[in-house]
């Protein structure tokens, strides 16, 4: 169960990285196509390879890219969310319960995992509502008329999978509790 | 309780749930939150804030910029250029005295130019420049300490993604903040290889110096590093001539040191992996801190707090300068035990007003940016000072021989040049402004 877990969190972050490397060749796409364009615009190309005018025009900006890149990055972001919770990557300031014994030490990291965990899901079924209401009122996203649901509805979901996650990570916690050797180490090293 | 007195109360009280470790994101939101109902009378204004708040937080367009800088340092740390930037650093310091460690810092500074996090950068060229550094004799606490303060390069030299924060929260032009870090980022990589310089002469260890390296070969040695340069010419000279946004700069960005990364075959399946977990790792944690400093902040804007606390400083007639230096010094307390970004999310709501609202002669825009800067150096001091810099744990824990008491001791003469740097840059506002009022 545990290694499941683990196991869906890390392919939930690697799937939002692969979202991530989308918005990049998005973004890159929608670049080249705006300069080649402007190329094609430009007095030099006019004035000197008027043959080249017709193709460089045919090239432009990809439409709507600035709301792909939104939509895109708050489903990413979404979907670090677990990896992070459970690899223990959240800043906090260790120095002084540092000179605190190891029980209470363990007793304050599973006090905030389980406030951490009723944020989550509160969180969850706050954007479930936002969700609901986006599909009632029909907002679309301005250029691709994109219905705005269908992010909310996929970070929703990622929303769920976090919510799971939190509760399991509060039980590693409470595991931690009644553990002798020291308070578990973060899964994988991180990096600010 | 007034509204007022709530939202002055409710400062102590989320640094105290920080310091008894409560994830620092976590606790503004929940303070926030918290403060909000109360503020309110009720859940509602809440849980309606709630149902859009965090989307539109995470879909901001400004705010996209911070994962794909992160995804760009990442694949810049398996894309192989730490090695050419080393040893092109190498061929030009190698044969002075200290010589090896003032590479270290220089290939630290050509890093930071294509990586926008500081442990990142030390972490990556504490691999390469570490055994270097021990071959040559140089002593344990001595090399950690060049590593860990030259990391700090990684931030202060553009692309910064703290910077990009103090421009989102401030509303300044990211360019021209980008602009001003130049000279500042030079003058620190400059600072770290005098510190260098004096210590060789006053701890005269047994470090040797290598033998000079023909011109030739230096230029070579140049030469490798010509995607370094390419990739940072086109994220930072993209934005500064207006030829893409900064959003689209770092997608650009990330895409080249990808590209980089798979023509070293750096970018191995495991690799790509590990980068694509870090970046998420980083985003989450930030976006954290971004969302509980959102409700944090406007909670603290609906009590009246900034204002009240900006207007008691003008109308109290203090001295600009003394409130400046008084602010720096919090940060530098403050960065001993908490990281860049919290510091900055938390406290530039409240310091900004203020910093604002008084003279030191310079235009509005110019206060801003000035202050964006020293904010950033002083902040990043916090990475480098004991007991719990975070960039002096990642190196010394590459190098198990020494023990993390001589990092510490190394480390001092760094900070001192730090806070020389920062007293002179101050003092001199015109440092940090050239560049920009020259390009704009």
């Amino acid at each position: 169960m545990l290694g499941f877990i683990h196991k869906m969190a890390k392919a939930l972050a690697v799937a939002g990285g692969i979202v991530l490397l989308l918005i990049v060749i998005v973004t890159c796409s929608s670049v080249m196509g705006r300069g080649l364009n402007t190329l094609g615009n430009s007095d030099f190309v006019e004035a000197y390879l008027p043959f080249l005018e017709s193709l460089l025009k045919f090239f432009g900006p990809i439409n709507g890219d600035y709301e792909l890149v939104e939509a895109g990055t708050a489903v990413a972001i979404f979907m670090f969310l677990p990896w992070c919770q459970l690899s223990r990557g959240h800043a906090s300031v260790e120095l002084f319960t540092s000179l605190l014994p190891a029980k209470p030490n363990r007793f304050l990291a599973l006090l905030w995992e389980i406030v951490f965990s009723l944020v989550i899901i509160l969180i969850t079924w706050r954007i479930y509502e936002g969700m609901i209401s986006k599909l009632r009122n029909g907002e679309t996203s301005f250029l691709l008329q994109m219905p705005i649901w269908w992010p909310y509805a996929i970070c929703t979901f990622t929303a769920c999978i976090a919510s799971i996650v939190s509760m399991m990570s509060v039980w590693l916690h409470a595991k931690d509790l009644g553990s002798v050797e020291a308070i578990g180490d973060p899964v994988e090293e991180t990096t600010r | 309780m007034t509204d007022l007195q709530i939202g002055i109360f409710s400062i102590p009280f989320l640094l105290f749930l920080i310091f008894l470790r409560m994830p620092i994101g976590l606790a503004m939101l929940v303070v926030g939150l918290g403060g909000t109902a109360w503020v309110t009378g009720g859940s509602l204004v809440v849980l309606a804030k709630l149902k859009t708040e965090t989307y539109s937080t995470f879909s901001s367009h400004s705010l996209s910029i911070v994962p794909l800088f992160l995804l760009m340092g990442q694949f810049a740390t398996v894309g192989g250029m730490s090695t050419a930037l080393f040893k092109a650093a190498e061929s030009w310091l190698g044969h002075r005295k200290g010589g090896v460690a003032m590479a270290a810092v220089g290939a630290c500074a050509g890093f930071g130019s294509i990586c926008g996090s500081s442990l990142a950068t030390a972490a990556t060229m504490g691999q390469v420049a570490m055994p270097e550094l021990k071959r040559y004799g140089y002593s344990g606490g001595l090399s950690t300490a060049t590593l860990a303060a030259g990391g700090t390069l990684g931030i202060l030299i553009p692309p910064s993604v703290v910077l990009v924060i103090y421009a989102i929260l401030t509303e300044q032009n990211i360019a021209k903040l980008f602009l001003a870090a130049f000279i500042p980022g030079f003058l620190a990589a400059l600072g770290y290889m005098i510190t260098i310089s004096l210590y060789m002469r006053f701890s005269p260890g047994n470090a040797q110096v290598r033998e000079r390296v023909p011109y030739r070969e230096r230029m070579k040695a140049m030469w490798d590093v010509w995607p370094v340069l390419i990739v940072f010419l086109m994220v930072v000279g993209g934005i500064y001539t207006g030829l893409f946004t900064p959003t689209e700069a770092a997608a650009i960005g990330a895409a080249g040191t990808g590209l980089i990364a798979l023509a070293n075959k750096g970018l191995t399946k495991r690799n790509f992996q590990d980068s694509i977990l870090k970046t998420a790792n980083n985003t989450a944690m930030i976006f954290i801190i971004i969302l509980g400093a959102s409700f944090f902040n406007s909670f603290l804007a609906l009590t009246q707090v900034p204002q009240e606390i900006s207007s008691f400083v003008i109308t109290q007639g203090f001295n600009p300068w003394t409130v400046l230096i008084i602010i720096l010094g919090i940060y530098l307390v403050f960065g001993c035990v908490m990281d860049s970004l919290s510091m900055i999310l938390l406290t530039i709501p409240i310091f900004f007003p203020i910093i604002s609202n008084l003279d030191f002669g310079l235009t509005a825009e110019e206060t801003a940016i000035w202050f964006g800067i020293l904010v950033l150096i002083v902040v990043e001091v916090g990475l480098i000072t004991p007991p719990v810099g975070m960039n002096l744990f990642v190196i010394n824990a590459m190098d198990r021989k020494t023990r993390i008491i001589d990092t510490y001791k190394a480390v001092m003469p760094f900070i001192a040049s730090d806070i020389v740097r920062t007293a002179i840059l101050v003092a001199f506002p015109g440092i940090t402004l050239f560049l920009m009022r020259w390009f704009y």
